[in-house]
């Protein structure tokens, strides 16, 4: 039998307005944890994007003109794996640095240059990072070599395991904060049960579906997890835009951690999207098993 | 249209609630089910909810073996069963009109339907002019006939009534039976569990015997007492079975006062057996 949205929907804000206080308070919970998750994964995010040279341990990166011929490419690249300071090297294509610096530079500045304007690059292990300083000065002003061969600052790999830490902080206590919400919306929804324990047995005995009784008190719980991840994505976009993670902002910003640490918009809609979709399924994992449990159909 | 085929039923503790009834009720049938309380009557209408399911035995309702229905088809069962229990089960927040409107909404009939029915069936029951009411601003009487109202507005097949009387008083129990009467006569199978002579007595319907857990009597045309039905077999009454109960009646003369009106109290004898 098809269950109409409207009478759903009727019944499950009717409850949650007669049990507000709990709704409050389970809204509350997931908006909390929920914003804790969304922060952590900008956090990461800009981490990421800060040190998106510096991933896979690469300690060196020498840029190779883009207008240098590929005899001159290949002479860098087997210089490099000769050199006996360095352990390996991948190259790395114009097109690649291209799309690198789509994250990594303010968009207005992107959008001015195009692919063949970037250099293509070699980005080395060493054998011992503390010899980032050495590499670079012997590669410097080389045939072919673009501006000088950069490494990661201490700044930076500090910055890096600091992100590291507190991104594992933010996510267990999200969990913990996460878990506590399930179970308050699961208490919630076991109140609205009771408190319609008689409703609920004259729907069985004229017949009603189990899912028509069940689905107003599962619409409930995702009601819940979609108001408390609402308020955790508005949290997330004020984090966004508050302390200027926008690319818009990178010149202003220019020379800073946050502007390293700028991103793109669809990263952030990625993230607001997996924030909605978390909080929507711990509204609905604690209804669930309130219903499971609570309501015996 | 229903079938008890040697259905026992056992709760947890070995109590015995029904012990190898057989029991064959046709379509139209009025039936009442009489007996002291704890004689099973209550476990007879629960197995017909199919809120139990047998211990052994089987039954079959509507055509169906219900004992063996798989969970999801049993509240397509119930939309063919309207049932009425002693305290009503009405929802004090909602309206008569809303009250009877609920049983057609939570089973999913369009809003036309329900504006078409439920006037109807409150028109059967006589509340047309306080279907606007809340139940608390009731009667006793006319809150029970909310509760027919909500059991007969999905024109089920078969009604069940558990002590549709129990809370109220002699006249308005007469009410309550008439009406029960008037949707028997639709085609309706009504079953009914009381212990109310008087309307036993006064209905002269087929009445079903219960004694803990077994079936002592299944007597066409019968009245509530065993005295009473072996004295109106006496005078010639239709065919029923009479089957002693393993311990002899208690006669208890005069243990009711007659209800003016309602039975033949004149020479209405006592009723059998110690009601707790």
């Amino acid at each position: 039998m098809p269950v109409s949205a409207g009478y759903v929907a009727r019944e499950a804000t009717t409850n949650l307005w007669r049990n507000r206080l709990m709704t409050a308070a389970a809204v509350l919970t997931v908006a909390v944890s929920l914003a804790l998750v969304g922060s952590a994964l900008l956090l990461k995010q800009g981490a990421t994007n800060a040190t998106v040279h510096w991933q896979h341990g690469v300690n060196v990166a020498v840029w190779v003109n883009g207008d240098a011929s590929p005899a001159q490419y290949h002479a860098i690249g087997a210089e490099l794996a000769q050199n006996p300071l360095v352990k390996s090297c991948i190259a790395r294509s114009q097109a690649y640095d291209y799309n690198e610096a789509r994250q990594t530079v303010a968009a207005d500045e992107f959008n001015a240059t195009q692919q063949s304007d970037y250099p293509s690059s070699y980005r080395c292990v060493l054998q011992n990072p503390s010899d980032a300083t050495a590499v670079v000065q012997q590669f410097t002003g080389k045939p072919g070599i673009f501006g000088t061969p950069s490494s990661p600052t201490a700044q930076i790999r500090t910055m890096e395991s600091v992100i590291h830490i507190l991104q594992w902080v933010f996510l267990s206590v999200a969990v913990v904060l996460l878990l506590s919400a399930s179970v308050l919306i699961l208490n919630t929804i076991r109140m609205a049960i009771f408190a319609r324990r008689r409703e609920v047995s004259v729907m069985k005995l004229v017949g009603a579906t189990n899912w028509f009784i069940r689905l107003p008190f599962m619409a409930e719980g995702l009601i819940q997890g979609l108001l408390g991840s609402a308020v955790a994505v508005l949290v997330v976009l004020g984090l966004y835009w508050g302390i200027g993670l926008d690319t818009t902002k990178t010149a202003a910003n220019q020379g800073n951690l946050i502007a390293q640490m700028s991103m793109g918009t669809w990263e952030v809609a990625a993230t607001c999207i997996l924030v909605g979709v978390v909080g929507i399924g711990v509204g609905v994992a604690g209804s669930a098993l309130a219903v499971r449990r609570f309501l015996d159909v | 249209m229903i079938t008890f085929q040697n259905v026992t039923k056992t709760y947890k503790g070995s109590t015995v609630a029904l012990r190898d009834c057989s029991i064959d009720i046709d379509k139209g049938e009025f039936v009442f089910l009489v007996g002291p309380s704890g004689s099973g009557k209550t476990t007879f209408i629960r197995l017909l909810l199919r809120e139990e399911i047998p211990s052994s035995g089987r039954i079959w309702e509507a055509g169906k073996e219900i004992g063996h229905l798989s969970k999801w088809r049993i509240p397509y069962l119930r939309r063919n069963i309207g049932c009425v229990f002693q305290d009503f089960r009405l929802l004090p927040n909602r309206t008569v009109f809303e009250n009877v409107a609920f049983a057609l909404e939570v089973i999913g009939r369009p809003k036309h339907v329900i504006a078409s029915q439920v006037p109807q069936v409150l028109d059967l029951v006589g509340l047309t002019k306080k279907s606007g009411n809340l139940p608390g601003e009731l009667s006793g009487g006319e809150q029970q006939r909310v509760a027919v109202a909500r059991a007969f507005v999905n024109r089920p097949l078969i009604l069940l009534a558990d002590e549709p009387t129990g809370n109220l008083d002699p006249t308005t129990s007469l009410g309550i039976m008439r009406l029960l009467d008037r949707i028997n006569r639709t085609g309706t199978t009504v079953v009914v569990a009381t212990h109310d002579a008087g309307m036993v007595d006064q209905m002269r319907r087929r009445v079903i015997e219960l004694d803990h857990g077994t079936m002592v009597r299944d007597q066409a045309r019968g009245m509530y007492g065993l005295d009473s039905a072996v004295s109106a077999a006496g005078a010639g009454s239709p065919t029923g079975t009479i089957m002693e109960p393993s311990t002899a009646p208690v006669a208890r003369p005069g243990a009711q006062a007659p209800i003016p009106g309602l039975a033949d109290s004149a020479d209405r004898p006592g009723r059998r057996g110690v009601e707790s």
